[in-house]
């Protein structure tokens, strides 16, 4: 059947055999071709070959970069590189292991503990993969290690670059921390072209912007002898280092957030209105992240993830908090703006507010009286705000809250941030399956009850006000530049809209916040300071359900974690503001008088830090 | 879907046993090549084991469907692969300075060698349409764009090892399926223009490739330094070899690209002449047995699917051996069934399956 030619296909296997048969010769040639190369370079040259492979001390040894540099805004270094030592032992070329360890050991002054633990896996491991000994040695015992190696045949010390962070834990959430490349990192498609002995960033800054941080290999050609020393350069490409980054926040400053802030725990943000830059950041309690440089220990890891406080989290962006008497500016806002009130509407407050069978209370006994919109703000009326509440409904009041960026995350630079929670009837029936109760919505106008906002959300809506209603990206990173200066990403002021807030109401709700802290009975007069002219509101956010019989003054006798959160939220000046601070102290008690204490230092120290700067 | 039972009868045992016996050997080579390895993460030879498995998967699937349908779907599969390679280009994964990954859920893909195979059925599908008319410019045209499309956009991955390997494909089926002369000119002409021409389009490293592969002193630490050290390894396992796991170049790693390029090379140190006679012995034997299988297909796209694919194998072996014993300049072309490889491997496994459906079926009548 294959010998006729098939009229319908034109196929013609008659003419394919004979092509096929000249096919097979040529196959045979080539693998005659590539079988004889073999014969000669196997049988021939193969001793020569042979004894050239056993000499061979020739190899490829990569160069790592060295990682970019964090700087702040004024050019001081954060983050530096330092070297550190490491002793290494490869297993085939030390042979006599038990007496090299020895005499390791007697030369470093170790004691016999010391490194006696790696020698189960110098013997049991694969022959010619170094082991790692010890690590972390300092330049002496290094000098020592490096003066006897001829006696020490298999040890070779590893230059290893560490990470150092100058400021500690006073920045440790901003710039975040390094460490080796994990297995399930290595999987992931971001750390494709990363390799399992790479250093990534674990969190903060170093996190974000790895990929710039991180910089590319070079490599050299080395002559090594049998132990492998390394004995000549034969060539190579130079590593390229990784690109600086140039942070807005001012190293100065930050000290100044963190020195006010005493070893409590909470959060200070400082935040320019007029760009969004973030000029500091301090969350509390914190960590050294040299501490992770080498590889944490594991009894430090464990003390740092099982301490009730979380010196991990960043509480400035992933810190969750209800707002308390804060939020009364965005019901305010809403309540203008729809034209329930106006800044002249006054109402009776007695103490006391009835909602159904509920009974809410103002914090201060006995009542203000009658209140106009001013003096609500100002005296943190929160019966004033109840009736705005009323007249808003919950989701009216989550409309505006949007409208400030609550609720959503900001999109800063760093890891992990959340989002924070405004609730809404539709919320609350998917979340429970429950309806919305009336009573919420009177918790919720005084930022209680469900509402949860992140500190930077809530600094960020401040600013809107402090600047006529922008809402900016908060901006943590100013400039990535390369090593000689040049700029490879500029981080201009970012808009991301404007609140739909009229500008007559911002100037009433600024004037008010100004109240809070100048007039007679506000609120936030800790802050005042007549030259600076600072505008600014407390908050005091309550973790339970106030007490009928408790009054604020006996926080002491509170139990530490049932104790109010401490906010404060101002910016300076009044007219055309520079600077805006948030405060929150956790379980700290009132607003105004543990939080706003905090941000009069910060302020201070930023206007003594702007003088200073100009005399200059 | 009903499968005829004489299907059964006539299975290719030969040709599956072949493959299974190739790439077994591979698996271990693999082993070997990261015994030494720190690692972090499977190791090569696990991860090559589940690529092979997923192959004959694939396998199964190609030699189920009658070739003439997948051949009635050739020009589809073109398109798809080839927006596969437009996708790579817009968004694929750069590393070691070449856009030729895909990322997908995770596991990197490189369209590029998916395209080798559809480049085979597409021509199969063209000569079979055009069989017998003779060839007109407007063919050569036609042609001519089939390859032309893919092999520039795989160029400027830039991946020249593989744009030369689906050219050199392509002409091998043109020789095969016989060129009037006047084809064979014009070929020749655009051949001879074209070389001089790719000069000036060759990015500079690639310049250096030939350079150093004339020259290895040129470039210490790249492709100079793997032939140097690729040779060393081989002549050094001499007749009978260093010994499973004890190849001194492999296990120190001088040897560089042990689990890919250089896998061979690999075998080569530690099982010595002896071992490289068997295994090309066995690569021969694949090679014999394909053409066997395009000499005996019952019609045109069967013989010429065969052919594709069974070239597509011996260019693999003949680039990649002579690549490590230093006869061809080093431009990352795998061993077939034998280096570490996801995308390949799965791309030969197809490509053997199409063998085993054109071997199958030779007996068989259309309806």
């Amino acid at each position: 059947m294959f010998g006729k030619q098939d009229r319908l296909t034109g196929y013609d296997p008659v003419r394919f055999r004979n092509k096929i048969r000249v096919i097979i010769w040529l196959v045979f040639l080539a693998f005659f071709i590539l079988i004889a190369r073999f014969w000669y370079l196997q049988a021939v040259r193969g001793d020569n070959l042979r004894q050239r492979s056993e000499n061979n001390r020739i190899r490829i040894q990569e160069i790592k970069p060295l990682r970019g540099l964090i700087m702040d805004t004024h050019g001081n270094i954060l983050v530096d590189n330092q070297s550190s030592f490491d002793i290494s032992i490869i297993p085939e070329a030390a042979k006599d292991i038990e007496g090299v360890m020895n005499k390791l050991a007697g030369l470093c002054d170790w004691g016999p503990n010391a490194i006696s633990r790696e020698s189960a896996s110098l013997k049991s491991g694969r022959p010619f993969i170094p082991v790692r000994v010890c690590k972390n040695i300092d330049r002496d015992q290094m000098a020592v290690v490096e003066t006897n190696s001829l006696d020490l045949p298999g040890v070779v010390v590893d230059i290893v670059p560490v990470r150092e962070y100058i400021y500690g834990e006073m920045m440790a959430h901003i710039l975040g921390y390094v460490g080796n490349i994990s297995g399930p990192e290595l999987g992931r498609a971001v750390y494709s072209d990363y390799r399992s002995d790479d250093i990534v960033g674990k969190c903060g800054i170093e996190k974000y912007l790895d990929g710039y941080f991180k910089g590319k290999s070079g490599g050299e050609q080395v002559e090594v002898d049998a132990a492998g020393r390394r004995l000549n350069v034969l060539g190579g490409v130079k590593p390229s280092p990784g690109y600086n980054v140039v942070l807005n926040v001012g190293a100065d400053l930050q000290k100044i957030c963190w020195d006010a802030f005493q070893e409590k725990a909470g959060t200070a943000i400082v935040m320019d209105p007029r760009t969004g830059a973030v000029m500091a950041m301090v969350s509390s309690p914190s960590f050294d992240p040299n501490l992770f440089n080498r590889g944490i220990s594991g009894d430090r890891w464990k003390k740092l993830t099982a301490d009730p406080l979380c010196p991990l989290q960043n509480r400035a962006v992933s810190g969750q908090y209800p707002p308390g008497s804060t939020y009364k500016l965005v019901v305010a806002a809403a309540a203008l703006e729809e034209g329930l009130i106006t800044e002249n509407t006054e109402i009776f407050c007695d103490g006391t507010y009835q909602m159904g069978d509920r009974t809410f209370r103002c914090w201060k006994k006995g009542g203000h009286g009658k209140v106009n919109l001013h003096r609500a703000i100002v005296e943190s009326c929160d019966v004033y705000f109840y009736h705005l509440g009323e007249m808003l409904g919950v989701d009216k009041l989550a409309e505006y809250a949007g409208e400030f960026g609550l609720g959503y995350k900001t999109g800063i630079a760093l890891p992990g941030e959340k989002g924070g929670l405004i609730p809404t009837k539709e919320w609350k029936r998917k979340k429970y399956g429950e309806p919305w109760q009336k009573g919420e919505t009177t918790s919720l106008s005084i930022g209680q009850g469900f509402v949860l906002v992140t500190p930077l959300q809530l600094l960020r809506a401040y600013c809107a006000i402090a600047n006529g209603g922008i809402l900016y990206k908060p901006q943590l990173i100013k400039r990535i530049e390369t090593v000689d200066r040049q700029t490879v990403r500029d981080f201009p002021p970012e808009k991301e809209g404007f609140i739909s807030v009229s500008r007559k109401n911002i100037d009433i709700l600024k004037y008010a916040l100004r109240g809070a802290v100048n007039d007679p009975h506000g609120t936030g007069g800790a802050l005042k300071r007549p030259e600076k002219d600072v505008c600014g509101k407390t908050g005091t956010a309550q973790v339970i359900r106030m007490r009928e019989d408790t009054s604020d003054d006996v926080v002491g006798d509170i139990q530490y974690k049932f104790r109010d959160h401490a906010l404060f939220v101002c910016f300076a000046p009044y007219k055309d503001p520079t600077i805006a601070i948030l405060v929150i102290v956790e379980h700290g008690g009132h607003g105004g008088s543990v939080s706003a204490p905090i941000a009069r230092r910060i302020v201070d120290g930023y206007f003594n830090l702007e003088q200073r700067r100009k005399k200059k | 879907m009903k499968i005829d039972r004489r299907l059964f009868a006539n299975f290719d045992w030969v040709l599956l046993g072949l493959l299974l016996l190739i790439s077994g050997i591979g698996i271990l080579n693999l082993y070997s090549a990261g015994y030494n390895l720190a690692s972090g993460g499977e190791p090569f030879y696990t991860k090559q084991m589940y690529w092979v498995l997923l192959g004959l998967v694939v396998m199964v699937v190609t030699f189920s469907i009658d070739y003439h349908i997948i051949i009635r779907h050739a020009y589809l599969i073109y398109v798809v692969s080839l927006s596969l390679l437009f996708l790579v280009f817009f968004y694929g994964n750069i590393t070691h300075g070449s856009q030729r990954w895909l990322v997908i859920y995770g596991f990197s893909f490189q369209p590029s060698e998916l395209m080798k195979l559809a480049i085979i059925i597409a021509l199969v599908r063209y000569f079979d349409d055009n069989m017998g008319r003779g060839y007109s410019p407007g063919n050569l045209a036609i042609l001519l764009t089939i390859v032309g499309i893919p092999f520039f956009m795989i160029a400027r991955q830039p991946d020249l090892g593989t744009a030369m390997f689906m050219m050199i494909l392509f002409l091998s089926m043109v020789v095969f399926i016989g060129v009037g002369r006047r084809l064979l000119i014009y070929f020749t002409l655009g051949g001879l223009i074209f070389a001089p021409l790719c000069w000036f389009f060759l990015k500079d490293y690639q310049r250096e490739r030939i350079l150093t592969f004339l020259n290895p002193e040129r470039d210490p630490l790249g492709a100079g330094y793997h032939i140097i050290q690729s040779i060393i390894a081989i002549g050094s396992g001499g007749i009978w070899g260093k010994g499973f796991l004890k190849g001194t170049q492999t296990q120190l790693r001088f040897l560089p690209e042990q689990q890919t390029d250089f896998a061979f090379s690999v075998f080569a140190e530690e099982w010595g002449f002896g071992g490289v006679c068997a295994l090309m012995f066995m690569f021969l034997m694949l090679i014999l047995w394909g053409l066997k299988i395009t000499r005996y297909s019952r019609d045109l796209p069967g013989a010429l699917t065969a052919f594709g694919v069974t070239m597509f194998v011996f260019w693999g072996i003949f680039i990649n051996v002579g690549m490590v014993i230093g006869i061809f300049p080093v431009v990352g072309i795998p061993l077939p069934f034998f280096s570490y490889g996801g995308s390949s491997m799965i791309a030969l496994m197809a490509g053997a399956g199409l063998l085993m459906n054109v071997s199958m079926r030779r007996f068989i009548l259309q309806p």
